[in-house]
């Protein structure tokens, strides 16, 4: 009958005190009994760790080990051996339960150098022993924190090897889960092909549920990014070794359904020489949303591996589209209580679906879960609040529904506003991935961004340490001046400062420089005053944006820097000269202007660029206009157009024939 | 004098393998952003009629053959206000949109009826009446074709006593950024002609701004 005193034994601290117990009885029960409590309880894991159960243990097995290892058998020894033995396989086991989904514990149990102990006990003559260390040891190579296994080092691959043939199940899935870990270049995975691993593993594709789905993740681990390898293992025998793994898709466990999926797009997404058929696809769709319904692990990780299948192709969105996949994941947005992984996999997975296709945007918008996504924005779990700030940002490509001013409101605004202030700039990146979209804006003059506080802390956040931040919020800001009114302009140059914008432009980060010259761009076009804003503080400014113009060898901020001057070169005289100072200041006999390299860029959106800004500076109706050809041509810049009369692209070529005629109009002389 | 440009390649036809590009070309006078103002004669047999009209980009998608504005009309006798729409644009692509319309009641005659009245439309028409043009390179043609079609008042109500039931079928020309455009709706007068030129609003010159999606 179960007494306090029973009771109190079970405490951490007392199994820990047991466990120092010279009886190895005393020992190996508290063994067993810590074994017990901590299985599948991260809680007490977590105390038992806080007390330094780990290397107690440890040094237990390492003990037990050498005890056995000095190998005199008499009739008491027999007795301590079998308590050695089991004490190995409780320790063994405890260690690896320590391991299991614990980080923390992976990290103590390999500082308490455990590992070493729990690899040369594979090799131990008692089937049991090497259960138990196999079974330790595979636990602790499911961690990502687990150093790696370095297959191509001294012997390595033939340990391995040995793995693979080994007759314990525990020790071949131990072997292929190294794999799964550990592999990761195409080096590697050709080494281990050469090595003969994939035979093997096709063959335990036919083992036990265990060494299936072992089999199936190496397997996915081996073919990722390598076609040679896919097709060494698809190639032979007919596509046998294919057929086994379509085989598993309607197995009756769903994790091997899952794993075999999985294995699938991997072989997909690497070679297109297989499984590129419509009926496959379909197939993997449908698989793949039946899983969702599974209420463990498998039903957690679908959404991820259904994301895999259709990222970036828009046939397999359309296909999940026709699929109702969108009516499926906001169902399943729907369940009360959603595990974090769980919820992090749905909202990625509507992100992709809704990635390219406004048909999809539009039936996720009918569905009327978005106040789902949005109340994800303020979720513990910083990686539901990143899949939700994706899943936003996705939706908010519907161009449509943008011009209609469907999403710049307080109940989406305000939530990610806040982010902006989260402690992870991953999070604050992802929700200016979302707002930059929302601000493009045509209806409502971003009022509501304004007044909360949205401007303050775009600006705050390009000030950043981290330069993907600097750029996300230089982007946004680039989206919200782009046809801005004049208010909405001043309001936001003022809070930023010429000297801010100056150094932006001048950022170390060319896709800082890119954005920043080209919320420039934005910036100077529409109503004529707006134009000034580039010669305020004596013009830092444009100088900033010649400084970049003359020194980088980037195209994107060519690009954006020539568009400036093309937008001042629209203005009047004065602007006009301006940008005849930037582009003529430095030329001489030696030196010509960065323009002329940029008419002879590869890119024609770069030619087409800098051939508009002459365009604009050679516009017949201004006064200075000719002047300004004349100086034009000295610099040898309008030679280098002449030059560019059929040039390949269409739009470089319609504006040079345009610069061209304008040349014509000021009569002979200069043609 | 002014240069007289010399015309590009005639359109080409692509036998065999399919070229990477045979879409039109971008322009950068039809990005968004972009303005243009003219006029719409909406002529009856009762009166003689022209609207004035600004239509500014909003929206591009050239992998998906999209594109997306808003019309204004001024001096509209109805409204007290200029009238703004929201319309959305087929280009006619090859891949996304052909030159037949294949909905809003346009038969292929009505298509070809309206199509030829664009002069740079004809080297195309035999090809045309073959395939709806799939197979058209018009990659380096200095026109895009385009249908425009209004999907709501951005400013006014339904009652307005204005209709949006029919398209434009439109050409843009590359080479000044001008758009003519007719008016199609089997309920209306037919060939009701849209004319419009790239604005500079007050500049002078050409002046671009643009926005990124994420």
């Amino acid at each position: 009958m179960p007494t306090a005193s029973a009771a109190l034994a079970h405490r951490p601290m007392d199994l820990l005190n047991r466990l120092a117990s010279p009886d190895p009885d005393i020992k190996l029960k508290a063994l067993r009994e810590i074994k017990n409590q901590i299985i599948g309880n991260r809680t007490k894991k977590l105390a038992f760790l806080k007390l330094g159960a780990i290397p107690t243990v440890a040094s237990i097995l390492a003990e037990a080990d050498s005890q056995l290892a000095q190998g005199d058998v008499s009739i008491a020894d027999k007795n301590s051996n079998h308590y050695n033995y089991n004490i190995i396989i409780q320790s063994a086991a405890v260690l690896g339960s320590f391991a299991c989904g614990f980080d923390a514990g992976v990290r103590a149990v390999l500082d308490a150098g455990a590992f070493p102990y729990l690899v040369r006990l594979l090799s131990n003559p008692d089937e049991k022993v090497v259960d138990a260390s196999a079974r330790s040891i595979r636990m602790i190579y499911q961690s990502k924190l687990t150093p790696k296994y370095e297959f191509l080092k001294d012997k390595k691959m033939e340990f391995l090897i040995s793995l693979l043939n080994s007759e314990s199940e525990n020790v071949t899935g131990l072997g292929a889960s190294i794999i799964t870990h550990s592999c990761e270049t195409s080096l590697e995975q050709t080494s281990l092909c050469d090595a003969g691993v994939l035979h093997k593993l096709l063959s335990l594709l036919d083992g036990s549920l265990c060494q299936r789905d072992a089999s199936l993740e190496s397997l996915a681990a081996l073919f990722r990014n390598n076609p040679e390898v896919i097709s060494k293992f698809v190639g032979p025998e007919s596509g046998r070794a294919l057929g086994s793994i379509m085989g598993l898709t309607k197995d009756r466990n769903p994790r091997t359904r899952l794993l075999s999926c999985m294995c699938l797009i991997v072989i997909r997404n690497s070679s297109s020489c297989y499984l590129q058929d419509i009926g496959i696809k379909t197939k993997l769709v449908h698989l793949l949303l039946e899983l969702l319904d599974d209420p463990g692990q498998v039903g957690d990780e679908a959404p991820f591996v259904f994301s895999s299948l259709i990222m970036e192709k828009e046939d397999l969105q359309k296909l999940a589209f026709e699929a109702n996949a969108l009516d499926k994941f906001s169902n399943h947005l729907q369940n009360f209580r959603l595990h974090p992984k769980r919820f992090q996999g749905i909202l990625l997975a509507l992100a992709d679906i809704c990635s390219k296709l406004e048909s999809c945007r539009s039936r996720f918008l009918s569905l009327q879960v978005l106040n789902l996504v949005i109340d994800a924005l303020t979720h513990d779990s910083a990686d539901v609040r990143t899949a939700a700030c994706i899943c936003i940002r996705s939706v908010t490509r519907s161009i449509k529904n943008l011009c209609a001013g469907y999403f710049m409101n307080e109940v989406l605004v305000i939530p990610l506003v806040q982010l902006l202030n989260d402690p992870l700039a991953s999070v604050q990146v992802a929700a200016l991935g979302a707002l930059s979209n929302i601000l493009v804006d045509f209806t409502t003059g971003k009022s509501t961004f304004v007044q909360c506080g949205g401007v303050k802390q775009l600006i705050q956040l390009s000030k950043s340490m981290d330069s993907t931040v600097r750029l996300n919020a230089l982007w946004a800001l680039k989206n919200m001046v782009f046809l801005a009114d004049d208010r909405c302009k001043e309001g936001i140059f003022m809070e930023l400062t010429a000297s801010l914008l100056a150094s932006l432009i001048c950022d170390h980060d060319p896709f800082v420089q890119e954005q920043a010259l080209a919320f420039v761009r934005n910036l100077i076009e529409g109503s004529i005053s707006s134009v000034e804003f580039v010669f305020t503080e004596s013009g830092i400014i444009l100088d900033a944006v010649r400084k970049q113009l003359e020194n980088t060898s980037k195209a994107e901020v060519g690009i954006q820097g020539m568009y400036v001057l093309c937008n001042l070169a629209s203005g009047n005289e004065f602007h006009k000269e301006a940008v005849m100072q930037q582009l003529l200041s430095q030329v001489d006999n030696e030196t010509q202007s960065f323009i002329i390299k940029f008419l002879q860029s590869n890119d024609s959106r770069l030619r087409t660029a800098a051939v508009w800004a002459i365009v604009n500076l050679t516009f017949p109706s201004s006064p200075g206009a000719f002047c300004r050809l004349v100086k034009l041509r000295s610099a040898g810049i309008v030679p280098q157009i002449r030059n560019m009369v059929n040039d390949p692209c269409l739009d470089v070529k319609l504006r040079v024939r345009t610069v061209l005629g304008q040349a014509m109009t000021f009569g002979d002389g200069l043609s | 004098m002014p240069v007289r440009v010399v015309e590009t390649s005639a359109p080409s036809q692509i036998s065999g393998a399919i070229s990477e590009q045979i879409s039109p070309p971008f322009c950068t006078l039809l990005s968004v952003g972009q303005t243009f103002s003219g006029t719409q004669n909406v002529s009856s047999l009762q009166k003689d009629e022209a609207w004035r009209v600004n239509v500014r980009i909003q929206g591009y998608d050239l992998d998906h053959g999209y594109l997306c504005g808003t019309m204004e009309a001024l001096n509209v006798p109805m409204a007290d206000t200029p009238v703004v729409t929201f319309w959305e644009g087929e280009i006619v692509d090859g891949k996304n949109y052909t030159f037949f319309t294949g909905k809003w009641e346009a038969s292929a005659e009505d298509d070809i009826r309206h199509w030829t009245k664009f002069p740079s439309f004809s080297p195309f028409l035999c090809q045309v009446e073959v395939d709806g043009g799939k197979s058209l390179d018009l990659s380096n043609y200095p026109c895009i074709f385009l249908r425009w079609k209004e999907q709501y008042f951005v400013n006014v109500g339904t009652d307005c006593g204005l209709t949006i039931a029919g398209f434009y079928y439109v050409c843009f020309s590359c080479t000044d950024g001008s758009i003519n455009g007719f008016y199609y709706d089997p309920n209306s007068s037919p060939f009701q002609k849209l004319e419009l030129k790239s604005t500079n609003e007050g500049r002078s010159g050409f002046s671009f701004s643009s926005y990124e999606l994420q």
